[in-house]
């Protein structure tokens, strides 16, 4: 069957639709919560206050802060202070040098004793009292943090000061040796 | 509510929309503007006219320089100057207890400034006075620079409004001269000049930081959250050394009177740990005090310890004995017969110290009475590019691993190249040229069973934060044999023993070997100077279990001219040295060896 067959029929115009009835219907009346609005309120003052009590306080404590950093200021000044008070005096010149005023001496031919055997090793020759080194007759290891500073065994002496030393004869003639006792002055 | 009421309704809310959207907008952009695109110029507008922002410098430490044992031997401190503004001069108005008024004069306030910083007050009044007449707008003149934290706090407490105090920063010393050779000093500026300060600046150096804050109108506290670091200060690290202060002391100590009583020019001592290459100790004398380095001559403020170079004389003597041996040319009881002064078919002319007929050395014989003709004839048994060899690799002409500023290398030249002359003289330290730190690094590779360990006075870095940098070192260098090296030993025990230095430089109950070296020096005009020498005495004690080595030099003694100068020095040196460090006294006995072939 072809197209032209067809019968073309009228076309019938659609049923037209019911608009549906639309009708606004009373809202209730909702009665409006005065509890929400305090506490929003109350919220945001709290949040106000808090936010400027915090602020007082990190000023506060700024202020409390510069008064702290005054008062390590003043101490790290006592600090250097004492820390210069102090500079050189642990030195190994300043402590050679009291320990000399004092008499001390460093020993030239140390002796040891062997627990194991009771040996003695080294010289086992009884110290003597000539040091080794002699600070009095001047200081080699200068210092001007202590050049001025008095030593703490002997307060007229500083680490600079030389004790002149006495001038000892070329030869030191012996002593007479002695027959029959001590002589006898001839008294009359 | 009709059609045309809701849609003017909806029009107005969103004209109203609009324009708060443009007024906002307007603010952001503006905003935008001040916070982000001209911010710059904004801050620095207001730091420019309100007082509201101060800025502080944050001072950088520089590090310090400590000892092996941990002693302070170099520390940043803190000095101040004092200026005058000479504008404000003038009396000042105070109330007193009383709560009256009443006019500090100038001249009282002179006064009481010059009694704080040991001036009178006539001086004070002088400076301000001369400052005027040489510019009558004169606003700034430094009455004094380095003054302590004492005198500056008590400067402050005067309440004087013409002065104007100062903080700088500077170095403190603790220990002055002991170790200040090595340690060096910095100038005014701060900025090293010596040693140790210098060489190690990049550890120790610090830099300063800046910190810049808003502040309050009363009395400039600063405002939370305003404060910014930047640049942050850089604080230097801590060098230690390995040196040792005390040991450094005593031997300053007992150099100066030995040079003094051997009438020397100069003396130096070093002291290094056998089993490590770790210099003990470095001394120098004359030395300087690092605190007052102007006090010093300048030539004797460097470590000439480091810095010299020497013909090392028959301190080498050892070294050709370790060569001949090392190579199976000889051993300690091969023979060799030598007069005390012999013409060799080259030419060339040789002669000991002292004289004396044909002896019928040992090779112990030659080194105990160290002659130069037995030596010379024994190092002819290995041809010389050998002996090059050996003493390049016991570090002749190779500098040294300590690497300090102006330390010389040393010099030695190609065998092909040597004449009739040095062909012998290198056999006894002759023709060469070495540092103290050669020849005691050549000793510390005999005593270490002959490795070499690296010399080195840096024992590390350790940086601000913490973290620990130890100086980049060569390696262990084997030298000789093992057995060479107790061989070497067992022939400078001999030397000590029977030397004619053996009773100078005794130490009971410890065996010890040593040899002594005697340079002639030149006068500048390609001679020697006659009659004096530069003299070296090394050793290494205990022999049986090398610990340390010990080497004295000094510098042209005229008391005694050879180097017996030196024992009394070695001597205390290396007793105070072995008592120092705990060293066990010798067990083992000790054998000669024969000094004269049957």
């Amino acid at each position: 069957m072809s197209i032209v067959d067809v019968d073309l029929l009228p076309f019938d115009p659609p049923p037209r639709r019911q608009e549906p009835h639309l009708e606004a219907l009373p809202r209730p009346r909702r009665k409006p919560r005065l509890a929400y609005a305090l506490v929003a309120i109350t919220g945001a003052v709290l949040i106000a206050l808090a936010q400027l009590g915090m602020t007082i306080l990190t000023a506060q404590s700024s202020y409390d802060l510069a008064a702290v950093e005054q008062e390590q200021r003043q101490l790290t000044l006592d600090q250097q202070e004492l820390t210069e008070d102090l500079a050189g005096l642990a030195s190994p010149q300043y402590l050679a040098a009291n320990a000399s005023a004092l008499g001390m001496v460093i020993d030239s031919t140390p002796s040891y004793l062997r627990l194991s055997d009771s040996a003695i090793l080294g010289s086992g020759a009884p110290a003597g009292d000539t040091s080794t080194v002699n600070v009095q007759n001047g200081n080699a290891a200068a210092n001007a943090l202590i050049a001025q500073t008095p030593l703490v065994t002997d307060e007229d002496l500083t680490i600079a000061d030389v004790t002149p030393q006495q001038e000892m004869p070329a030869t030191v003639t012996d002593a007479p040796p002695l027959d029959g006792g001590l002589p006898t002055p001839n008294t009359h | 509510m009709s059609k045309g009421e809701s849609r003017a309704a909806r029009r107005r809310s969103g004209i109203a929309a609009v324009i708060v959207l443009a007024i906002v907008s307007v603010f952001a952009v503006r905003l935008f503007d001040i916070q982000v695109v001209n911010a710059d110029s904004l801050r620095a507008d207001a730091e420019k006219h309100g007082n509201f922002t101060g800025s502080a410098v944050l001072p950088g430490v520089r590090g310090s320089i400590i000892d092996s044992e941990g002693t302070v031997l170099a520390v940043s401190s803190v000095a101040y100057d004092a200026a005058l503004d000479p504008a404000l001069i003038d009396g000042v108005t105070r109330i007193d207890d009383a709560g009256n008024k009443y006019v500090e004069s100038w001249g009282r306030l002179a006064e009481r400034i010059g009694a704080i910083i040991d001036m009178s007050g006539a001086e004070v009044e002088k400076v301000a006075d001369d400052a005027l007449a040489a510019n009558a707008d004169s606003r700034y003149v430094v009455l004094r620079k380095g003054l302590s934290t004492e005198q500056y706090r008590a400067l402050a407490d005067l309440d004087a409004p013409m002065l104007a105090l100062s903080s700088e920063k500077t170095r403190t010393y603790p220990n002055g001269a002991v170790g200040g050779n090595l340690v060096g000093f910095l100038n005014v500026d701060e900025e090293p000049q010596e040693g140790y300060e210098q060489i190690e600046n990049a550890c120790l150096e610090s830099t300063d930081g800046r910190l810049t804050y808003q502040r309050s109108g009363d009395g400039g506290v600063k405002i939370p959250g305003t404060t910014k670091e930047d640049p942050a200060p850089h604080d230097g690290g801590t060098l230690q050394l390995t040196i040792d202060s005390d040991l450094s002391w005593y031997l300053l100590q007992m150099l100066k009177e030995e040079v003094e009583t051997q009438k020397a020019k100069a003396g130096s001592i070093m002291v290094v740990d056998v089993k490590t290459g770790e210099i003990k100790a470095a001394v120098d004398y004359p030395t300087l005090d690092p605190n007052d380095p102007a006090a010093t001559d300048p030539e004797d403020r460097g470590a000439l310890a480091l810095r010299r170079q020497f013909e090392p004389g028959s301190t080498f003597k050892a070294i050709t004995a370790a060569t001949l041996l090392d190579v199976g040319a000889v051993t300690p009881l091969t023979e060799v017969q030598a007069s005390g002064h012999e013409v060799f078919p080259n030419g060339a002319v040789v002669g000991d110290s002292f004289n004396h007929p044909v002896y019928n050395y040992t090779v112990a014989g030659a080194l105990i009475d160290s002659s130069n003709v037995a030596l010379s004839k024994l190092g002819e048994l290995v041809p010389d590019r050998t002996r090059y060899e050996y003493l390049k690799k016991f570090g002749v002409g190779e500098g040294s691993p300590i690497g300090y500023t102006y330390e010389p290398s040393g010099l030695i030249s190609d065998p092909d190249g040597w004449d009739n002359q040095t062909h012998y003289a290198t056999s006894f330290g002759q023709g060469i040229a070495v540092t103290m730190q050669q020849v005691v690094g050549a000793y510390q590779a005999i005593a270490n069973g002959g490795v070499k360990k690296p010399m080195h006075l840096v024992e590390s870095c350790t940086s601000a934060d913490g973290e620990v940098t130890t100086p980049e070192l060569p390696e262990d260098q084997r030298v000789i044999k093992e057995e060479t090296s107790k061989q070497v030993l067992d022939l400078l025990e001999n030397v000590a023993v029977q030397g004619t230095n053996a009773k100078a430089i005794e130490i009971p109950g410890y065996r010890l070997g040593i040899k002594t070296g005697t340079a002639q020096i030149s006068n500048g005009q390609g001679g020697y100077k006659a009659g004096v020498y530069f003299t070296s005495m090394i050793g290494v004690a205990p022999v049986e279990d090398p610990r340390y080595i010990v080497m004295v030099s000094l510098d042209q003694p005229r008391r005694e001219t050879s180097s017996a100068a030196n024992a009394p020095a070695f001597q205390k040196a290396m007793t105070h040295v072995l008592q120092y460090y705990r060293v066990p006294p010798s067990t083992e006995p000790f054998e000669p060896l024969p000094k004269f072939a049957e």
